[in-house]
C-alpha cells in the first residue's frame, strides 16, 4: 500500500502542478454542457433523443465533457511519464502498482471534472436521482480514462494520441446520443446482429445516465456492457502499458542469488 | 518481462549456475537490432551482434565507443529495460541505473523524486533521507531539494539523475555518460564517490564516448561492430595503483564538450579508437 499511496499522491501532485490542465478541468465542462444545451434547443424533437432537445443536449454534453476530459488525463498520464515510468519499473516499482497509481489519479481527476460538469448540468436540469446519475457519470469517465491509457500506450505521442482520442470521442458521442439515429447492425458471434451503437463505449453510459438523471432509474440492462468495457480496457491497458514500459513478455534475462 | 526488479528478496535462482562466484553481472552473446516498424520507412540496424561482459565486485569498467555504436542500447539490455534479440544477462544483487537522459518526473521536486524512487527500491523513509542528504552533500545539490526537476539547470538535473541511481547503494552500478554537464568540482566529487563505492565492493560500468582518464578504470572495453573488445594499454597504471584511495587525479574535464576541463597529470588519451556507426 505504501507504494500505491506514495505513487498516487505524487501523481496527483504532478497533475495539479499543471495550471493549464487545471484550468481546462474548470472551464471545459461548463462550456461544453451549455454549448450542447443551447445548440440543440432548436433541434427537431426526435424519438431517439428520449427527452426535449435542450435537455438531451445537456445530457450529451455532460457525458462528452467528462469522457473526453478523463480520456485526455489517461492519455497524458501515460505519454508524459512513459520514460520515467520505465526507469521506475527497472528500479523495482511493480508495473501493476505503477499502472494502478495512474488509474487512481485518473479516477480522482474524473471525480473532480465530473463534479464540475454535473454541477452545471444539475443547475439547468431537474435531476431525478443525483447520486446515481453522478456515479454513472464517473463510470463513463472511467471507461474513457482507460481508453485514453490504451490510446496513449499504442500511440505514444501527445499530438497524434489526442487526435485519435478526439475523433473517437466525437463520433462515439454523436452516435451514442441518438442525435443521428443509426439502424445499421453488425453480426457478433454468439449474439446475432447487434446495433452498431450498442458496441460504442459511450452508448451504455449514455443510456444509464439518461435513465438516472431524467427518470431516477438504474437501467440495469446496460450495467453489464459497461462492466465488460471497463474490464476489457483494463486488461488491454495493463498489457499495453506493460509493453510500453519495457515488459509484457518473457525475456531471456535472469538473475541468481549469490 | 525483461525488467529485473531490484531487491534481492525477489531474486530467483537461475537454472544455469554462474561459472565464477565472483561475477556479479554476466552478459553473454547479446544481440540487438532495431527493425523499421513501417515498410519502406527507415532501415534495419544491427546494433549489438554478440556482446559479452562480466563485472566483478569492486571493479570499474569503462565502455567506450563512437556515437551510435550501441553503448546505451547495451546498458538498457544489461539493466533489463530492453529485451535482447538473443543472449542472456544474469546478475546478482541490486542494480543502479543512471540513463543518459534524465528520466525523472519533471514536475516533482528533487525531494519528492527521492521519496518516490526510495519506494521503488523498497527503502524505509529514514534510510531514504540519510542517503539523499549524503548524496546531496557529496554532489552539492542540497540547496535544490525543494526545486522542481524541470526548474533545475542541466548540470543539477544530471546530479539528481546520478544520485537516484546511487540512492539504494547498489551492488552493480551501470552509468551512461554520468558526468555530462558536470562542473569540474562535481566531476571530482563523482570520482571520489566512485572510489567510496568500489571500496564497498560495488561493481561499476561507466559508459562514455570519451574516456580521458584511463587510470581511473580497471578495464576499458570498446564497443565496436556490435561486440566488446578489451583495450590494452601497457603504459597505464591499474586504477588501484593510480589512486590507492588517495582521491582523484586530474585529467580532462567532464561533459561532451569538455567544458570546465583541466589538464591532467596522468594518461590523457584523446577520443576513442575506431568503430562504426551502429
Amino acid at each position: 500500500m505504501g507504494r500505491l499511496a506514495t505513487g498516487t499522491r505524487l501523481g496527483l501532485v504532478e497533475f495539479v502542478r499543471q495550471p493549464t490542465t487545471l484550468a481546462m478541468l474548470l472551464v471545459l465542462p461548463p462550456v461544453v454542457v451549455e454549448t450542447y444545451g443551447v445548440a440543440l434547443e432548436s433541434f427537431p424533437q426526435l424519438p431517439s433523443l428520449g427527452a426535449d432537445p435542450a435537455t438531451a443536449g445537456r445530457v450529451t454534453g455532460t457525458l462528452f465533457a467528462v469522457a473526453f476530459l478523463s480520456g485526455l488525463v489517461g492519455l497524458f498520464q501515460v505519454i508524459s511519464a512513459r520514460s520515467a515510468d520505465e526507469r521506475m519499473t527497472v528500479a523495482g516499482f511493480p508495473r501493476a502498482t505503477l499502472l494502478a497509481t495512474r488509474l487512481v489519479t485518473m479516477v480522482a481527476v474524473t471525480l473532480a471534472g465530473g463534479a464540475v460538469a454535473f454541477g452545471v448540468f444539475a443547475r439547468r436540469v431537474d435531476v431525478a436521482a443525483p447520486a446515481l446519475a453522478f456515479g454513472v457519470l464517473v463510470l463513463a469517465g472511467l471507461v474513457y480514462g482507460l481508453l485514453g491509457v490504451v490510446v496513449g500506450t499504442l500511440v505514444p505521442r501527445e499530438l497524434e494520441g489526442s487526435v485519435v482520442l478526439v475523433f473517437l470521442a466525437d463520433v462515439d458521442n454523436a452516435l451514442s446520443s441518438g442525435l443521428f439515429p443509426v439502424d445499421a447492425a453488425v453480426p457478433v458471434p454468439g449474439a446475432g446482429d447487434v446495433a452498431v451503437t450498442d458496441l460504442l463505449p459511450l452508448y451504455h453510459p449514455h443510456e444509464l445516465f439518461s435513465a438516472a438523471a431524467l427518470e431516477g432509474e438504474l437501467a440495469t440492462g446496460h450495467l453489464g456492457p459497461v462492466a465488460a468495457w471497463v474490464l476489457a480496457l483494463l486488461g488491454i491497458a495493463f498489457l499495453a502499458y506493460g509493453h510500453s514500459t519495457g515488459g509484457g513478455l518473457p525475456a531471456p534475462v535472469r538473475r541468481w542469488s549469490p | 518481462m525483461p525488467n529485473i526488479p531490484n531487491g534481492s528478496a525477489n531474486a530467483t535462482q537461475s537454472d544455469v549456475p554462474p561459472d565464477d562466484d565472483a561475477v556479479v553481472l554476466r552478459a553473454a552473446g547479446i544481440e540487438k537490432r532495431y527493425d523499421s516498424t513501417l515498410p519502406l520507412v527507415g532501415r534495419t540496424v544491427e546494433v549489438l551482434t554478440g556482446a559479452d561482459l562480466e563485472l566483478r565486485p569492486g571493479e570499474v569498467v569503462g565502455i567506450v565507443g563512437e556515437n551510435g555504436s550501441g553503448k546505451s542500447t547495451l546498458l538498457k539490455v544489461l539493466v533489463g529495460a530492453l529485451r535482447p534479440d538473443a543472449g542472456e544477462v544474469r546478475r546478482t544483487g541490486t542494480v543502479g541505473w543512471c540513463p543518459q537522459e534524465t528520466l525523472l518526473y519533471d514536475r516533482l521536486t528533487v525531494r519528492e523524486t527521492f521519496e518516490l524512487f526510495g519506494e521503488a527500491y523498497g527503502m524505509d523513509d529514514r534510510r531514504v533521507r540519510e542517503r539523499r542528504d549524503h548524496l546531496a552533500d557529496r554532489l552539492d545539490f542540497a540547496g535544490f531539494l525543494d526545486y522542481r526537476i524541470d526548474h533545475l539547470s542541466g548540470g543539477n538535473r544530471q546530479k539528481v539523475n546520478l544520485a537516484v541511481a546511487l540512492l539504494h547503494d547498489p551492488d552493480v552500478l551501470l552509468l551512461d555518460e554520468p558526468y555530462t554537464g558536470f562542473d569540474w568540482e562535481t566531476y571530482l566529487a563523482f570520482w571520489d564517490l566512485t572510489e567510496e563505492l568500489v571500496a564497498g565492493g560495488t561493481a561499476i560500468a561507466v559508459i562514455s564516448h570519451l574516456v580521458s582518464e584511463r587510470e581511473r578504470f580497471d578495464r576499458i572495453l570498446e564497443l565496436r561492430d556490435g561486440t566488446l573488445h578489451e583495450q590494452s594499454d601497457p603504459s597505464r597504471k591499474p586504477r588501484s595503483a593510480a589512486h590507492g584511495g588517495d582521491g582523484p587525479v586530474g585529467g580532462e574535464g567532464p561533459g561532451d564538450d569538455g567544458s570546465g576541463s583541466a589538464e591532467g597529470e596522468v594518461g590523457r588519451i584523446e577520443g576513442t579508437t575506431g568503430g562504426r556507426e551502429g
